[in-house]
């Protein structure tokens, strides 16, 4: 397994470094000029050279890049023009909310998308197939932010169930209640891929010969099911949910704007909106950092489930 | 197009017909199988018209989509305001006509321009094998962005607009379609006659669009309806995240998130706009489904 992992990761460094690179050119080709911003609107021209000196924009652009690596390497990633906090600290702050928000989302998306994708292959062809179906296109096809203001309005508001703005604490620490919300929206939008290729996956499994082998044998069918066929369908699927990475930060950024989720996700939008650069290009470049995480990830697991892939 | 007796024939005697001819012929009945798979039909119908109507939405919508009256605000859909008012009394049925209008422009911008820069790139990545490898890196790269991060980038880049959206949907299309294209491209340059096109010395010219691209072109076109209803979800949230279209231009994403203010006392104003976002990603899905299913029934289960 050690080689895939070296292989791997080799093979993300350009990504890395492209990623890196286009949150650099983030800061250069921003219409504003950032020393004439933290000058001041009143600055004298030298005043503003002066800054930029200081700052460093005056050198090449390629200097200017191999500095902004190091700086991030060492976690340097500027200081917010609104907050005049250092970005790193708004990103460590915001980075836990984040990944709680998308592991609650997958905690509630993956059984509900497997027990719905199992079940529609073993009832293949009935009714219940084509209901569970048509709930995974509706799914698919259903903006994230519609499903938010549908639970925010019902569930949060009407119903006055759980709490649908904001944070109240870590989910360890009283914080459980306030992430059902933005957790259910995030996850929804991943329950109706994963029943699909559940079931896909499935129906392809029951058809081999070593299900009807286990069959033969006399084993129960919930044996059957559960230890033979879900078990290798589940290389698809941990497949699917790492293409699924992508919607999922995607869908976290809308999900943490609409219900004040303090992650990184609502802290980009923000930044961008208030015209905040420093800090909207060390959130933008954590969530791409994170995606390319996430997709080493799936393929380490990958090679878990499944030893063949590392031969080939 | 939809003559019954081509696409009959190719189904009886497959064997006899070479495989393009075969493949020509079977599109020749893909509009009749189209129309016999009933979802499929209602969706290709429900499509067009709200492609019309968001079309000629000047001369359909029945008010000003910009004009305010405020002794009707957030009023709840009646048989005058058919969807209701907004919190500034604009009449949201006609908002939902051009915002249908901008976001169907967005998906449509994305979808083409993405598609005709993912399929050159592909082919030509497939043609000429040297630069495989840079235009698969590159790729790779465009890759490792999700379409919203991109509209964030870009956003923050050039400001939000509806420009921005479109750079970042035409962005996180390229990639994606220039795989599926150079897959495709290089199964048929593993064909009898591209080699025999050169023999007979064909120019690079003609052999890349005589012969590889017309035999690619319905895969990526199959492709890009597929990726339609996906690339108006991800244009419409960068429209509900503020990136896109600015007030008081209408964009369903957008008036979406208008409507968010004011969920608790009018939740028609939020609602409208997102339940015509699901129609028209509906029907696109269902749409691209049925087409994938007759195009390449190895896909059909």
């Amino acid at each position: 397994m050690g080689p895939v992992i070296v292989r791997r990761l080799l093979v993300s460094m350009p990504a890395l470094i492209g990623v890196l690179f286009l949150c650099f050119c983030l800061l250069q080709v921003v219409p504003s000029d950032p020393a004439r911003i933290i000058a001041g609107p009143d600055a004298k021209a030298e005043e503003v050279a002066a800054v930029r000196a200081e700052l460093g924009l005056d050198r090449p652009v390629l200097t200017q890049f191999a500095d902004y690596i190091g700086r991030v390497a060492r976690g340097d990633l500027g200081r917010s023009i609104i907050s005049n906090k250092p970005v790193s600290e708004e990103l460590t702050e915001t980075i836990v909310p984040t990944v709680e928000l998308m592991l609650g989302a997958m905690l509630i998306a993956v059984p509900i998308g497997l027990l719905l994708g199992t079940l529609a292959a073993v009832r293949r062809g009935t009714a219940v197939d084509r209901i569970i179906m048509a709930i995974s296109v509706a799914g698919v096809s259903m903006p994230v932010f519609f499903i938010g203001l549908l639970l925010i309005q019902y569930v949060g508001f009407k119903w006055d169930m759980l709490p649908f703005t904001g944070r109240t604490g870590p989910v360890w620490d009283g914080g459980l209640p306030s992430l059902i919300l933005p957790a259910l929206t995030l996850g929804s939008v991943l329950i109706g891929p994963i029943a699909r290729i559940t079931r896909t996956a499935v129906l392809e499994v029951l058809g081999a010969d070593f299900v009807r082998t286990a069959r033969a044998k006399g084993l129960r069918e919930s044996v059957v099911i559960v230890h033979h066929a879900l078990r290798n369908a589940l290389i698809p699927v941990v497949t699917l949910i790492g293409l699924q990475a992508a919607f999922l930060l995607g869908g976290a950024v809308v999900t943490e704007t609409m219900f004040s989720w303090p992650g990184v996700g609502r802290l980009a939008v923000g930044a961008i909106i208030s015209s905040d650069f420093p800090t909207a290009q060390g959130a933008i470049m954590i969530l791409a950092v994170a995606f390319l995480a996430i997709n080493l990830l799936v393929d380490v697991l990958y090679v878990y489930l499944d030893p063949r892939v590392q031969r080939a | 197009m939809s003559a019954p007796s081509a696409g009959l024939s190719a189904q009886n005697a497959p064997a006899a017909i070479p495989d393009s001819e075969a493949g020509l012929l079977r599109r020749d009945g893909v509009l009749l199988r189209l129309a016999n798979d009933k979802l499929a039909l209602v969706a290709a119908i429900l499509l067009a018209l709200i492609a019309l109507a968001a079309l000629f939405a000047p001369w359909i919508a029945p008010f000003d989509p910009y004009f305010t009256d405020l002794s009707k605000s957030m009023a709840p859909p009646d048989a005058v305001n058919w969807f209701g008012t907004d919190n500034t009394g604009r009449d949201i049925f006609s908002r939902v006509l051009f915002g249908a209008r901008n976001t169907l422009m967005m998906g449509l911008a994305g979808v083409l321009i993405g598609g005709l820069l993912g399929g050159t790139l592909g082919i030509l990545a497939a043609f000429y094998r040297k630069i495989d490898p840079w235009i698969m890196r590159l790729v790779d790269i465009m890759l490792a962005f999700p379409a919203i991060l991109i509209g964030l980038a870009v956003a923050a880049i050039v400001g939000p607009g509806m420009e921005s959206v479109i750079i970042a949907l035409v962005v996180s299309t390229v990639p994606d379609v220039a795989r599926v294209a150079r897959g495709s491209a290089i199964g048929v340059m593993g064909q009898e006659f591209m080699e025999a096109g050169r023999a007979v010395g064909v120019s690079n010219r003609a052999l890349i669009w005589r012969y590889l691209t017309l035999n690619c072109i319905s895969t990526i076109s199959v492709f890009l309806t597929l990726r339609f209803g996906q690339v108006i979800l991800v244009g419409s949230a960068l429209g509900f995240l503020g990136m896109g279209a600015q007030p008081p231009e209408a964009e369903l994403g957008m008036m979406a998130a208008q409507g968010r203010d004011f969920l608790f006392i009018a939740p028609h104003i939020a609602t409208m706009p997102s339940l015509a976002i699901l129609l028209i990603v509906l029907a696109a899905n269902l749409l691209g489904d049925a087409v994938r299913d007759v195009l390449d029934p190895r896909l059909q289960q």
